[in-house]
Parts: C-alpha cells; sequence; structure tokens
C-alpha cells in the first residue's frame, strides 16, 4: 500500500519553479530518503507534503487520502524541522504533549503516550527541561518524540541531523535507523548528506532542479547512478568524468575527440600500479586512512583513493588502471546512463 | 589579566556617557527635589526646612486627592486597553499584504503628533455641539439626541465624559507599543507556527500556547512602562480639557501649570514632571 505520493506535483515561490513535476511514491512504512543538493526543492517537496507550501499543479496523497487541498493539520503527518522548532517557553513534556492537547488529549492518558514516545526517541529522562537546557541531540530527540507520540501516518523529516557535530550526526543516524525499524512508519528523510541517505535509506530519491534524477536501493544508486549528475553527486570525491580521446578508458571503448560518451570511474575503482596509463601526480590529500590522489593522465584529471600508507608524492610519476567492469558510461548530452 | 583589565577600562568607557547622564540629569535633580519636598521654597528665597509640612498638605488638598484617583484610574482603565490594542493590531498587522505597510503607518502617526496639536486636535474632536465625535453619535438621532433618544456625552464639560474622553483619546497613541510588539512578533521562529499547523492547532490555541507566552515578556516590559507614563500622564488633559468639571480631569502631575498649587511650591507635587 502506498503511504505517500506525489502525482505530477509542481511549485512555485513567486515567477520561479521550484518543483517541476515530480512523481513519487513512498510505500507504507518504507523510509525513502530524498538526496539532493542546496536548491534542488528537497525542503519544498516536504513542505508540500506537510501542506506547508501549496502546488501549483499535481496531487498529494497520504495514506491514500487526495490532501492536495487539506490543511497541514487535517493531512496526520508530523514533521521534524530542521531546527527542530520547539517551544522555548515549554517543558519537554509539554512539547511532546503539544499536539494531543491541542487536540484534546490530555491529562494522564496524553502524559503516558508522551513518556511512551520520549521512550522510545531516547529523551525519557529529560522531561522536566526545558529545551534551552538541552544539547542539539537532546533537542532533536525531543522532536522526534514528539513526531512519535501522535502515531501519524507519515514523518517528514527536514535535515533533522544537520545541526548536530560529526559524531553525533553517525550515532543518531544509527539510532533513527533503529527507531523507524521497531515503529515501521512510513518516513520520508530529507538531506544533502550523501552517506546519511545510503545508510539510512530503504529507497533513495535523487533530486536536481526540482525534479527526481533517480529513485532506488541504496546500492542501485550507487553502482548504476541513472545520470552524470546523480554520479557525481553521490560519492566522496566526487565520480571521475573523463571526455574525449584521453589514454584512461576501458578497453571496449574506442577513443575519438569527437565520442558523445562521458566516462565515469570512482576513485576507489582507479589502481595506481605498474601497469595502465602514464600520468604525474599533481596533487595528494590525506584523509585518514586513506589519500586522495590527483593525477593528470593526457589531458584528463583523475582522483585515485589509495592507502595512506602507500601514496606517492606529488611530481611523482605513476601508472593508472581500472576494471572494465568498473567504467559508468554516459551520454554527453543527455548525461543518461548508457551502459556499463 | 590584562586583557581583562582593557575590557573592563573599555566597557567603563563605552558606559561612562550614559552613567554621567543618568547621574546628572536623572538622579541629581531626583534626589534635590526630594530633599525639597522637605522644604519651604519660592524659588528666589533661600529653602526653609517645613518637614512632613508640605505632604500633611498634600493629603489634605482635595484637588491632590482627586488627581491622584484620576491617575489612578486612568493607569488601571488605559493601560490594559491600550496595550490589548496595540497586541490585536500588531497581531493583525505582522504579516506581509496589501496596504499593510499604510496601515502600520496610520497606527503609528497619532504618536508623532506633536502633544499639544493632539490635545488641540481632540479638543475639537470632542466638542458637544460642533465637534464630529458628538455629530457621528447624533447622527439618525431628533433635536441633537441619539438615535436611542439620548444625550449624547458632555465630553468635556461632564466629569465623568472627560475622564472617558481622557481615556479614549490615550488609545491612539500606541504607536510605539505597536511597533515594540511588532517587531517582537516578527521575530519569533516561522518553524512554531508551522509546527502548530501541522499539529492541527486552532488560533485560539496558537496564541494562548504560543505567541501570548513568547510575548509575555515584551507585554510586562510594556505594561510596567506605560503604567509609568499613565501616572505621569500631563499635558493632553491639560490642553485637551483646559476647564474640563472644574479640575476633574487634572492628574497629579500637572499642578504647576495651574492655579491649584500657585501658592503652594512646585516641588511639594512634581518630583519630576514629564511629557505623556
Amino acid at each position: 500500500m502506498t503511504g505517500v505520493a506525489l502525482e505530477g506535483v509542481r511549485a512555485s515561490y513567486g515567477d520561479r519553479e521550484v518543483l517541476r513535476g515530480i512523481d513519487l511514491e513512498v510505500l507504507e512504512g518504507e523510509l525513502l530518503v530524498v538526496l539532493g543538493p542546496s536548491g534542488s526543492g528537497k525542503t519544498t517537496m516536504l513542505r508540500v507534503i506537510a501542506g506547508l507550501e501549496p502546488v501549483t499543479a499535481g496531487r498529494v496523497r497520504v495514506a491514500g487520502r487526495d490532501v492536495t487541498r487539506a490543511r497541514p493539520g487535517r493531512r496526520n503527518v508530523s514533521m521534524v524541522f530542521q531546527s527542530y522548532a520547539l517551544f522555548p517557553h515549554l517543558t519537554v513534556l509539554a512539547n511532546i504533549c503539544f499536539g494531543l492537547e491541542v487536540r484534546n488529549v490530555r491529562g494522564e492518558a496524553g502524559r503516558l503516550r508522551a513518556t511512551e514516545a520520549a521512550r522510545a526517541a531516547g529523551c525519557a529522562d529529560l522531561l522536566d527541561r526545558r529545551p534551552g537546557e538541552l544539547s542539539g541531540g537532546e533537542r532533536q530527540r525531543v522532536a522526534l518524540a514528539r513526531a512519535l507520540v501522535r502515531q501519524p501516518d507519515a514523518f517528514l523529516l527536514d535535515e533533522p541531523l544537520s545541526n548536530l557535530d560529526a559524531e553525533l550526526r553517525v550515532q543518531t543516524r544509527t539510532e533513527l535507523k533503529a527507531l523507524h525499524a521497531r515503529v515501521g512508519a512510513t518516513t520520508i528523510h530529507v538531506t544533502h548528506d550523501q552517506t546519511e541517505a545510503l545508510v539510512l535509506g530503504d529507497r533513495v530519491a535523487v533530486l536536481r532542479d526540482g525534479l527526481v534524477e533517480q529513485i532506488g536501493t541504496p546500492d542501485e544508486i550507487w553502482s548504476e547512478p541513472a545520470t552524470l549528475a546523480v554520479a557525481r553527486f553521490v560519492g566522496s570525491p566526487a565520480m571521475n568524468v573523463l571526455t574525449g580521446d584521453g589514454p584512461l578508458r576501458p578497453r571496449s571503448l574506442s577513443g575519438s575527440p569527437d565520442d558523445p560518451v562521458r566516462r565515469g570511474i570512482r576513485a576507489d575503482a582507479l589502481v595506481l600500479g605498474p601497469v595502465g596509463a602514464p600520468g604525474a601526480v599533481e596533487q595528494v590529500e590525506l584523509v585518514g586512512a586513506d589519500a586522495y590522489v590527483h593525477v593528470r593522465v593526457g589531458p584528463d584529471r583523475v582522483v585515485v583513493r589509495v592507502p595512506a600508507s602507500g601514496r606517492p608524492r606529488p611530481g611523482d610519476q605513476v601508472r593508472v588502471s581500472a576494471a572494465d567492469g568498473d567504467w559508468h558510461l554516459f551520454d554527453a548530452g543527455s548525461g543518461v546512463r548508457l551502459r556499463r | 589579566m590584562r586583557d581583562d583589565r582593557r575590557d573592563t577600562v573599555q566597557i567603563a568607557a563605552m558606559a561612562a556617557p550614559f552613567v554621567v547622564g543618568l547621574v546628572v540629569l536623572v538622579l541629581l535633580p531626583a534626589g534635590f527635589t526630594v530633599a525639597l519636598a522637605f522644604t519651604s521654597y519660592d524659588l528666589v528665597s533661600s529653602p526653609a526646612w517645613a518637614g512632613l509640612g508640605n505632604f500633611a498638605d498634600l493629603v489634605d488638598d482635595d484637588i491632590f486627592r482627586t488627581a491622584l484617583l484620576n491617575s489612578a484610574v486612568f493607569a488601571a482603565i488605559a493601560t490594559p486597553l491600550r496595550l490589548l490594542l496595540a497586541l490585536g493590531l500588531a497581531l493583525l498587522l505582522h504579516r506581509r499584504a496589501t496596504a499593510v505597510g499604510f496601515a502600520r503607518t496610520t497606527v503609528m502617526l497619532p504618536t508623532a503628533v506633536p502633544e499639544i496639536a493632539y490635545g488641540l486636535l481632540w479638543l475639537w474632536m470632542f466638542n458637544p455641539i460642533y465637534g464630529p465625535v458628538n455629530r457621528l453619535l447624533t447622527t439618525g438621532g431628533e433635536a441633537g439626541l441619539t438615535v436611542l433618544g439620548r444625550t449624547p456625552p458632555q465630553w468635556l464639560t461632564d466629569p465623568d465624559s472627560a475622564r472617558a474622553a481622557i481615556i479614549i483619546l490615550s488609545l491612539f497613541t500606541i504607536g510605539e507599543a505597536f511597533f515594540v510588539l511588532l517587531t517582537a512578533r516578527q521575530a519569533l521562529p516561522r518553524e512554531l507556527y508551522e509546527l502548530a499547523a501541522v499539529e492541527d492547532a486552532t488560533g485560539w490555541d496558537v496564541f494562548r500556547r504560543v505567541t501570548l507566552p513568547m510575548l509575555t515578556p515584551v507585554l510586562l516590559l510594556l505594561l510596567l512602562r506605560d503604567t509609568i507614563l499613565s501616572l505621569q500622564l500631563n499635558s493632553c488633559p491639560h490642553w485637551s480639557s483646559p476647564t474640563a468639571g472644574p479640575r476633574r480631569t487634572r492628574p497629579p502631575t500637572c499642578p504647576c501649570s495651574s492655579t491649584a498649587t500657585a501658592s503652594s511650591t512646585c516641588a511639594t507635587a512634581t518630583p519630576r514632571p514629564r511629557p505623556w
């Protein structure tokens, strides 16, 4: 059954069209991560589902109901804002109970449900505190508990981890995944962090310029990017994209300056060794146990990931090679994936 | 340690103009005035010790008592009304909308009118014979009576009507409170209201549970400020009701302009007159 569906949804801010015809289906109980760069329309999409922005065309369905024209409170969705939107004058308990109280669920019944939600989100020991007394991670848990308490048809999470430091983000990411596994609610999680998307999502939708560029499992997004834009956006460092008749290419592909094909290869699929295309090391970046080696190969510049212990030095002459199966080929004009 | 000392010097240097102004222009005159209140002083000869005599005179003075009551009634009625009106208008006009800038300016304008002009304007407005207020009230009525057949208020001659008139004229000079509340409302995070909308909170819920509690610190500050200003009310009643119900609308802070206290010392009744 469909949890949330968008059918040809368009939305604009003034003259600027932000969503240009979004078609998306989130299955009931699924965790879909919407990934995209800043300005791609991912937050607008979430706000359209919540009813905080109007659509100029298309339909929005939540749990099978057409809610396109329904006001936010009648869509039965919960939203966790990037800023968490906790009421500073209320205690954690009162914050969690807010949605219940405005629906006339008060007293002991509301308190019990709030405590249960707080326990599920891991903030049961914070109920008497105010948001000003909480850390970023604790606020995030409270916002999650508030979303959980009402048992909505869908959870909408707008970059909920972006305000956390790196360590806490990793920890909270894991907890979020576990929480979704326990609760099993339809969830749409918006982020610009590709690692977060690939780790969390049952499926990932990549948005670009107001359109869904690709939707698939994290594995599909990683190993079979549908377009050049997805290939470049997902992966760190970004996929190397080679053009023209450079020497670094799959054996099956003949070289021609007018070749209408873009050749993509990830940094960890390239190998520095005794065979391959000759190149010169221009720059070496040390990133923990790895090193990113920038190599000039003919007309192209590629990034190769190697173990930090075996990294070359700038100016060294090296040879770069890759297995044929690791190449991704894209149409030079449309950017659409050709074959692997 | 050295940085701390430098910070202290810097803070002291920045605070100095304010502190000097406060001491020279406020604290010293206030102290001097309090001291003079215990003396008999006619501005020409030297002050002579009078003990609590001036205060005893004040307590016995029925004009002072009336004026004190007027001020208390005015503060009790006008202050909450002014604050409610400012809050209501701020909440009404905080969003972007057609002509909202014009509406905000309209709310602000009366506050910018000089007090004498404002007082004289209302003197004309409340004139029982040709003033527009009573003309409006008698529209549709016969023989100078209202539609309900009642005599319209004699704003500037009847003491109770005059008190009401002063409260009414004060309700239009809420520009400062309006501006402060408008700014405070606009500073409240939009996400809180969006969350309330997603949670299906009604307008009343949002006002009661979100807006009002979050504006409370500002409202308390304005309440304190407006109460103080109400108790210092002076020129508008003086100019708009110069003969209103023989001294009945006079607040205790305007005796210097009156013959009522001409024979007594200014210092006894006016600790620090300030315009309203």
